[in-house]
């Protein structure tokens, strides 16, 4: 298999076929936001500027917070139910709320 | 999330969520099924205030309503969803000028598409994304479920004040100060 035809057929290709310089453009995105959403996890020391941790601790760490805020807003949902059905909070009470928080 | 818009997600999903709870006020429901009606008002309501800016809004929207999304509704992002770190050589086949990959490598990048697939199911829409896009989804996902916590703790705290005032205690979670505090806040 000659190198020229290597060539065209990455060109024929539909979707690009990762040349050297494009695989490290997307490989910086990548490395770029990785640091980013690590700066939004809890305790992540890339916030003091240290090098970020390894891909896969990155990912980890963002779908286990993920996961506890999704059972933060559970909890509250539940909070807020057992409230409501206590009929403890009437309409004009949740017009004065939405009045005093916004 | 900057500042103002940290300020007008939140005024838009406090609207929108408080407007939703009124229907869950019927009594006849459960408790798990009014705390289903609120965590679903809560989502819709989020997705609602972010508006269009990010995928994940419209695939949670189309999760509440009973009809299961399919991949034909949403814009195609790409042509195709490229995993995360792809470097497939073409030449694979004949081993001439694929680079020695050692096994600490292969681990790590198996490792790194395991959770990147874990991550797109945490992710509404995210099956659909590619590996760039799928970063920014939850980066987005992450700052607006914040925000959706903190304006629910709020609403929480303000409905169990007045609740202290009429009603019986609510013994919240984790809460065992006395309501009649006024200190609390």
């Amino acid at each position: 298999m000659s190198s020229s035809s290597r060539r065209s057929r990455s060109r024929r290709a539909g979707t690009s076929v990762s040349s050297s310089s494009s695989r490290s453009i997307s490989e910086d995105q990548i490395s770029d936001l990785l640091s980013k959403l690590e700066a939004l996890l809890p305790d992540s020391q890339a916030r003091n500027g240290a090098h970020r941790g390894p891909a896969s601790r990155v990912l980890q760490e963002t779908c286990s917070y993920i996961r506890s805020l999704h059972r933060e807003v559970d909890d509250l949902s539940e909070t807020l139910a057992a409230l409501l059905a206590s009929d403890a909070v009437t309409a004009e009470q949740a017009a004065v709320i939405r009045s005093l928080l916004m | 999330m900057r500042g103002p818009t940290a300020k007008s997600f939140k005024q838009g999903f406090l609207r929108s969520f408080l407007v939703s709870l009124k229907s869950c006020r019927n009594g006849d429901m459960s408790l798990q099924e009014r705390k289903r009606a609120v965590r679903s008002s809560a989502d819709a309501a989020m997705a609602t205030a972010r508006g269009g800016g990010a995928m994940w809004p419209q695939a949670l929207l189309a999760s509440s309503s009973s009809s299961p999304p399919t991949s034909s509704s949403w814009p195609r992002l790409l042509p195709t969803a490229a995993k995360v770190k792809t470097t497939r050589c073409k030449s694979t086949a004949r081993r001439c000028c694929r680079p020695k990959r050692s096994s600490s490598e292969m681990i790590a990048r198996r490792l790194v598409r395991k959770r990147t697939k874990i991550l797109r199911g945490m992710v509404p829409g995210g099956e659909l994304l590619d590996g760039v896009s799928l970063l920014r989804e939850a980066m987005d996902y992450v700052v607006h479920l914040r925000a959706q916590v903190a304006v629910l703790r709020r609403v929480s705290n303000a409905m169990h004040h007045m609740a202290g005032a009429v009603a019986p205690r609510v013994q919240l979670k984790g809460e065992t100060a006395q309501l009649s505090d006024g200190n609390q806040g």
